[in-house]
């Protein structure tokens, strides 16, 4: 598994050609709620004064997502707003803050991250959610798994029920939690830890 | 007599305020979200990034 990082941590981040010219700067990430992918990226200008950009960045233009920039091989691959995301899709498609439900309709937190996969496959691999009672008592943020059949929507995201048996307390452990949601679900008769 | 500076303060907080109020304007246009879109399992090529 490549390194993993909050969906939020990549707003602001620079766009950089190969080129070395720093040519905008990311403002909203916009994943594939059915495909569990980031689909791209809308831009902001770099200037003090600069708004949101007309143009877009869609993730089959981008060449890396590093610590520091997010890097493309030059504005070409900008394509225009509405092919990552429609004025509509932004509007009722903000999932953050959002409610956390099991498939049994049991609440267990609100979202407060989108934890995505960096290096070339972009994928949504879990989810930081702002814990309620059923799930932790000090309400504290923790880490969820995403499950392979995710239903996610701007008003709410439905996970599996055992997805609440590979919750982690911070990033690094994460990534071994959701492997192994991963591996047991991909088990046959996977769905339930033994 | 005192009133030129008056005058000159007046007119250097004005413009502090317009600046500052620009600053957060721009700074909330700028921020940005996690947004959600539903395009079908063929959204976003996984062998995009290089």
């Amino acid at each position: 598994m490549n390194t993993l990082e909050l969906a939020s941590g990549l707003s602001g981040r620079v766009v950089v050609t190969l080129g070395g010219e720093a040519v905008a700067q990311v403002k909203d990430v916009v994943f594939d709620g059915p495909a569990g992918r980031i689909t791209g990226f809308t831009l902001s200008g770099r200037g003090l004064l600069a708004g949101p950009m007309k143009r877009s960045l869609p993730f089959s233009g981008v060449h890396a997502i590093g610590p520091s920039a997010v890097m493309i091989a030059g504005e070409t691959v900008f394509e225009d707003r509405d092919a990552v995301v429609g004025r509509g899709e932004a509007e009722h498609g903000k999932v953050l803050g959002a409610p956390v439900l099991t498939e049994h309709g049991t609440g267990i937190g609100t979202v407060a991250d989108v934890v995505v996969e960096t290096g070339a496959s972009g994928r949504v691999v879990g989810f930081e959610i702002l814990a309620e009672d059923h799930l932790d008592r000090r309400h504290r943020k923790v880490f969820v798994p995403r499950g392979e059949a995710l239903a996610v929507s701007g008003e709410a995201l439905v996970v599996p029920a055992h997805a609440q048996h590979f919750v982690a307390d911070d990033l690094p452990s994460f990534a071994a939690q959701a492997e192994a949601f991963l591996t047991h679900t991909r088990r046959p008769g996977g769905g339930r830890p033994s | 007599m005192v009133m030129w500076w008056v005058w000159l303060v007046g007119l250097v907080a004005l413009a502090v305020l317009l600046a500052g109020a620009a600053v957060v304007v721009q700074s909330r246009r700028r921020s940005g979200t996690v947004i959600t879109v539903r395009r079908g399992r063929t959204g976003g090529r996984a062998g995009g990034a290089r």
